[in-house]
């Protein structure tokens, strides 16, 4: 190649430049200029926001209200089975199971809009190497969705203190059940986020990807549990879902799988699936 | 410098691109024509790595595409689809571009100055026109600064004032040393903006030569006649290797007698003459002539499908 011409031949202005590469570093600053870019980002992690403290809010006051209601009732109560005002470190996260989905489809857009865009031919042509926009978009999810999880159950915790404290219910935020529901919570959504992302690289199509999702975290297990069958109540252990639920008892239920186990298949769901991803847009053409 | 060497590219049993070499000089303006579906933009994906080769290779200044280190500074693409995220606005895609390389604002600002740009920089991309779709690819295409330029059909949707830029660009871009590869399938913006022509039809290469050589290989030069008196200056003409057609009233085109001869012999016969044209086969003759079988798409006559199907007739002209 007679690279002396061809530099010789380029204008100064040309050179000036040259030497500054790609990095991940770039990349993941590209990564989160995109995602602050567009306004359906801003719009669903307030939703997320919004639902979170919604329905802990709800939660507390049918909880408190049914307290209530069993304290005058001794007879109700003990019909119940319990004392319902134990489970009051857990509602600031009741809305969890809303907010994952909206977080998750959010996830699924940062990699589905890049191809029902177009937007990837102009991404992958500035980082050939695609492996590094992958990476760093799973990392921007999982930090967004770790982040989002986390301020909105503590607003969420905020918000309903003052409606507790009317049904003179507390919630005690240091205790292990408000942080495990904190932490986890935030884990498990982050893993759904990672596989929403997982899922619109691997579908290219945002509905698709989205309703793979629920199907994944809602349908299943209400499908699985239609079977009395031995191996697919062993199996649904190892639903995300329950995954999660296990890993927000204070205590691992019997018969279930230890709390480590439980952390171990959250961490696959979302490994396997980036993994694959991973693989599929370094071959695929775009 | 683009490199590309026995290029192929199969979609299922289809073969888009079949076996295709050629280099992209630097210091000129190279154009790349051929039907559509010929393979143009595939072989332009599979430059800058988009789409994988199915066999063969292409180098960019000595590397493949995904090989340098900072690519977008050794090639800026404009692909033929638009590339945006239609809810960003122009600038905040050029910034993300920019990012990747660790390139400024002000050389996003700039690009969006040169680009005439500057009024709707900060509208989202979706309420875009095609020609300002078309503007913005190719801000982005110049954010590096690049040595190459790839151009899938820059001037579409521009303006005639957006024609003219584009044409001096390239040919600017071109004069300071740099590569510029564009495809058009405007035959006349074409024979206009490039240097050196590169061919192809189904996917396999046709012709790669200079503009001028392409031009000058379409059969003898015509000249354009225009008299009071055709028919007897026909006969004054006559000879084998000598054809007359009649083009008007008053208008013959003559191939196979120079400029010269027949103007000599025009006064031996004391006809008038009142207009006596060279004509240079133009390129679009010299296209039709090379794709005629290579079309992918024949446009057939609009009388029903029975109709036989002839290969590839210059629809107008």
């Amino acid at each position: 190649m007679s690279t002396d011409t061809h530099t010789a031949q380029t204008s100064p202005r040309a050179r000036t430049t040259t030497g500054k590469g790609t990095s991940f570093g770039r990349t993941l600053a590209a990564e989160y200029r995109k995602f602050s870019t567009v306004p359906s980002s801003l719009v669903l992690l307030l939703t997320t926001l919004a639902v979170m403290v919604g329905i802990g809010a709800l939660a507390a006051w049918g909880i408190g209200s049914m307290t209530e209601s069993m304290a005058n009732d001794p007879e109700a109560a003990a019909a119940m089975g319990g004392d319902p005002s134990g489970m009051a470190d857990s509602i600031a996260s009741s809305g969890i199971m809303l907010a994952q989905l909206i977080v998750g489809s959010l996830a699924v857009l940062v990699m589905s809009s890049e191809f029902t865009t177009g937007m990837a031919r102009a991404t992958f042509s500035a980082v050939p190497k695609r492996f590094p926009v992958v990476l760093a978009k799973a990392l921007l999810v999982a930090v967004m969705a770790v982040v989002v999880t986390v301020v909105s159950t503590l607003i969420s915790a905020l918000v309903i203190t003052p409606i507790l404290s009317s049904y003179s219910m507390e919630q005690d935020l240091a205790s292990e059940a408000f942080q495990r529901n904190l932490w986890f919570g935030a884990a498990y959504v982050a893993v759904v986020a990672l596989l929403g992302m997982a899922l619109g690289g691997l579908l290219r199509n945002s509905a698709g990807a989205i309703v793979t999702l629920v199907g994944i975290i809602f349908v299943l297990p209400m499908v699985l549990s239609f079977f009395a069958n031995d191996f697919i109540s062993d199996a649904k252990r190892f639903l995300p879902d329950a995954a999660y639920s296990n890993l927000i008892a204070t205590v691992a239920p019997d018969g279930g799988l230890e709390h480590w186990q439980a952390g171990l298949t959250l961490g696959l769901w979302a490994l396997i699936p980036l993994l694959a991803t991973l693989f599929v847009i370094q071959r695929r053409d775009v | 410098m683009i490199q590309a060497t026995s290029l192929a590219k199969n979609y299922g049993a289809k073969r888009a691109v079949d076996d295709i070499s050629f280099t992209v000089q630097p210091g000129k303006v190279t154009g790349f024509l051929g039907p559509n579906g010929a393979g143009k933009s595939t072989t332009m994906r599979m430059i800058m790595g988009l789409d994988r080769p199915s066999s063969g290779s292409v180098t960019v200044n000595g590397r493949p595409y995904a090989g340098h280190r900072a690519p977008i500074r050794e090639v800026g693409a404009l692909l033929e689809a638009k590339a945006v995220h239609k809810s960003r606005s122009a600038r905040n895609h050029l910034r993300v571009l920019a990012a990747t390389h660790g390139i400024g604002n002000r050389r996003v600002d700039e690009v969006i100055d040169l680009t005439g740009l500057a009024s709707v920089a900060r509208k989202r991309v979706g309420g875009f026109s095609l020609g300002m779709g078309q503007r913005l690819g190719i801000a982005a295409a110049l954010l590096g600064d690049p040595h190459t330029l790839i151009l899938d059909e820059p001037v579409n949707g521009l303006d005639p004032e957006g024609v003219l830029w584009v044409r001096n660009m390239a040919k600017d871009l071109a004069a300071e040393g740099r590569t510029v590869f564009l495809s058009s399938h405007l035959m006349s913006e074409m024979s206009l903006t490039a240097d050196h022509l590169i061919v192809i039809g189904r996917g396999r290469l046709l012709a790669d030569a200079p503009m001028a050589d392409v031009l000058s290989g379409t059969g003898a030069a015509r000249t354009r006649v225009r008299t009071d008196t055709p028919a007897e200056l026909a006969n004054a003409l006559a000879a084998p290797e000598v054809s007359v057609t009649t083009t008007g009233p008053d208008t013959l085109e003559i191939l196979g007698v120079s400029p010269r001869d027949i103007a000599r012999r025009a006064l031996d016969a004391r006809l008038l003459v009142f207009e006596l044209t060279p004509l240079q086969a133009s390129l679009e003759d010299a296209y039709m002539d090379m794709t005629r079988d290579e079309v992918e798409y024949h446009s057939g006559p609009v009388a029903g499908p029975e109709a036989p199907r002839e290969p590839g007739r210059r629809a107008s002209k």
